[in-house]
């Protein structure tokens, strides 16, 4: 990689693609005062936001470090967990508890570091793998807290800000999305930081990083650290907005796990539009497949995410965002764009 | 007595685990790609096996042949349309194409025979030989025995025929095998289709005492990861051990700890393997 070119490019660009970003933003605020508040189109388009969100999370490690995490359920059960316990032995409100949830996250992280960050590819793949399903079985086994395999409900409130408690998935959109610009501000802070150019040299190659000086435990520490509270808070708002969960639906490893890294790959893995074109793809895809059929075919839905996930890696593993970027050029219009800025 | 009894199940299932971790092992070993796959096409073999059963009344260790070259076939297929054009691929693209596969797989299964859990009669089910104090399950006993058979071929296939040796070249170094006019695509065909060939016969063998539904094989990713890690990943011989080692580990823990948290077990032993010796497992390479 030509680093020395790099932050000239990053700053030429930064300032149209910040307002880009921004009125993309601003258009996703008002498309739900367009919408049923009760809908359908809503509820969608607010899990298609988490799921960005959650995406945009994983692509700080996954895509900036390209540590290839198959465990991040462990930071979002965490958080989804600490939250609705909190929430429903002592009343706390899920906004405190997202941060106690963060700071559980964070501690997991922490953790996980010591064993987890001297595996590379595979093997850190398989590590964080059996991390999450650990979390999983913990979750399933220790009853007297977390309920078991029975789950948990997040119990009835009325509509109220400070408890994140609405009947109508409006609200939820608002709070989703604002959790998506934050995450995705981190993102690009991140990177265009000093330590996103430390991530980007352990990325490349972890040796020659270590060499020119780069602490790069430390650099996918702090990545990893971020990334696990942002994805421990984003599962807090999903509780809140599906009311209940179990062991499997937070911890899970096709659930939660490989869904945020999918959301992110089929995107663009590293880039930091790839995480929403990702989710918006897979999430509505996803739904209406469902809805077609109204669930009659069981694994029909998951079946496509698979074969999603395949068609993209076969036809352009670096995802949607720089297929469409190669598909521009080959029209022979505006060569580069921001589908190859992202890279 | 206990642990004896304990050791002896740990023993026959864990021969069990070994071999049918085997192709995840010899993949590895010959392409470096982990396939994260590898438990759904154990899922295959139950299902042909469990199909073999129902319809042709034959006795799953008989049915675990006719899994063995359905699937071998399938994973042949496999290997060459999936597979080999992401051989050159970044790790990412690598990984998360088996994980794709391991969904499709197991959601293809879903919608094609449904969530039901299926089961086999046979005569032997319920009975065991008595050793002392000791009880051996004669289904245990015989998917033991049938793995290990199955896993001696293998070895025997790789170790004494040419198209082993050749593998094995190609396993070491890739281009000089090649040069040596080894068809190397051939042998990453052969190596993925024996692989998940010899899974399937292993999700065949135990048929006899478990269940099959799609879901079957989110069992035993884990497990099997634990294994081959366990024994060092690429080697065949090793994998079985591991299996065995995990197999015992399972067994013994559930002495100690409650039920639910016997699979906890085995994953703190696997992030501690990974942990404490990658450098001599990454090292390892070649069948």
């Amino acid at each position: 990689m030509s680093a020395l070119s790099l932050p000239k490019r990053c700053s030429a660009l930064a300032r149209p693609r910040a307002l880009l970003l921004a009125a993309l933003a601003a258009a996703a605020a008002i498309v739900p005062l367009f919408l049923d508040p009760q809908g359908y189109w809503v509820r969608v388009l607010t899990l298609t936001l988490i799921f960005a969100a959650l995406g945009q999370a994983w692509n700080i490690v996954g895509g900036l470090a390209n540590q290839i995490s198959l465990g991040h359920a462990a930071y979002f059960g965490v958080g989804a967990y600490a939250s609705t316990i909190l929430l429903i032995n002592f009343g706390l409100s899920p906004w405190i508890g997202l941060f106690v949830g963060m700071a559980l996250a964070v501690v997991v992280a922490l953790v996980l570091s010591v064993p987890t960050f001297r595996l590379k590819g595979h093997y850190f793949a398989l590590a964080t793998l059996a991390a999450g399903e650990a979390l999983r079985v913990i979750a399933n086994s220790w009853q007297g807290v977390t309920g078991g395999p029975v789950g948990l409900s997040v119990p009835f409130m009325p509509d109220s800000f400070w408890m994140m408690s609405y009947g109508a998935p409006r609200p939820f959109y608002w709070i989703a999305l604002a959790a998506l610009v934050l995450v995705t501000l981190v993102f690009w802070w991140i990177k265009s930081s000093a330590l996103g150019y430390r991530l980007r040299a352990v990325k490349e190659n972890e040796q020659a990083a270590e060499v020119v000086g780069v602490n790069t435990f430390r650099a996918k520490l702090w990545a990893s650290l971020v990334s696990a509270a942002a994805t421990a808070a984003i599962g807090v708002v999903y509780v809140q907005f599906t009311y209940f969960f179990d062991p499997d639906a937070v911890f899970g490893v096709a659930t939660v796990s490989v869904r945020l890294a999918l959301v992110a790959i089929v995107g663009g893995i590293g880039t930091v539009i790839g995480p929403v074109v990702g989710a918006l793809v897979v999430v509505p895809l996803e739904e209406l497949v469902n809805a077609a059929l109204q669930g009659q075919v069981a694994g029909l839905s998951a079946f496509v995410y698979g074969a999603i996930l395949i068609a993209v890696i076969l036809v352009e593993p670096r995802g949607l965002v720089a297929l469409f970027g190669r598909l521009r050029r080959g029209l022979g219009r505006r060569p580069g764009g921001a589908g190859e800025a992202g890279r | 007595m206990q642990l004896l009894q304990a050791l002896v199940d740990g023993l026959l299932i864990g021969g069990v685990y070994g071999v049918v971790s085997i192709g995840l092992s010899l993949v590895f070993g010959v392409m470096n790609i982990v396939n994260f796959a590898h438990a759904a096409f154990l899922m295959l073999g139950m299902f042909v096996a469990w199909f073999a059963w129902a319809f042709l009344g034959l006795d799953p260790l008989l049915g675990a042949f006719l899994s063995f070259v359905l699937v071998f076939a399938f994973g042949c297929a496999v290997q060459q349309v999936l597979v080999r054009p992401i051989l050159a691929a970044p790790q990412v693209a690598q990984i998360f194409l088996t994980v794709g596969l391991l969904i499709v797989l197991e959601n293809a299964a879903l919608m094609a025979f449904g969530a039901d859990f299926r089961s086999v009669q046979t005569p032997y089910q319920t009975s065991a030989f008595r050793l002392g104090g000791i009880i051996v399950s004669k289904p245990y006993l015989y998917a033991f025995a049938m793995a290990l058979l199955s896993g001696a071929a293998v070895w025997a296939f790789l170790e004494r025929t040419a198209v082993g040796r050749a593998m094995r070249a190609t396993a070491q170094d890739p281009m000089a095998a090649t040069l040596m006019g080894i068809d190397t695509q051939r042998m990453h065909r052969l190596a993925f289709g024996v692989g998940v060939g010899l899974t399937a016969f292993g999700g065949a063998v135990i048929l006899p005492y478990l269940t099959v539904s799609p879901t079957v094989g989110s069992h035993y990713v884990v497990l099997m990861f634990t294994a081959v890690v366990l024994g060092g990943l690429g080697s065949v011989a090793g994998a079985v051990v591991g299996g065995i080692a995990v197999g015992v580990i399972q067994s013994v823990s559930a002495l100690v700890f409650p039920i639910q948290l016997q699979n906890l077990v085995l994953f703190v032993v696997f992030i501690l393997v990974l942990a404490l010796r990658p450098d001599g497992i990454v090292r390892r390479r070649g069948a």
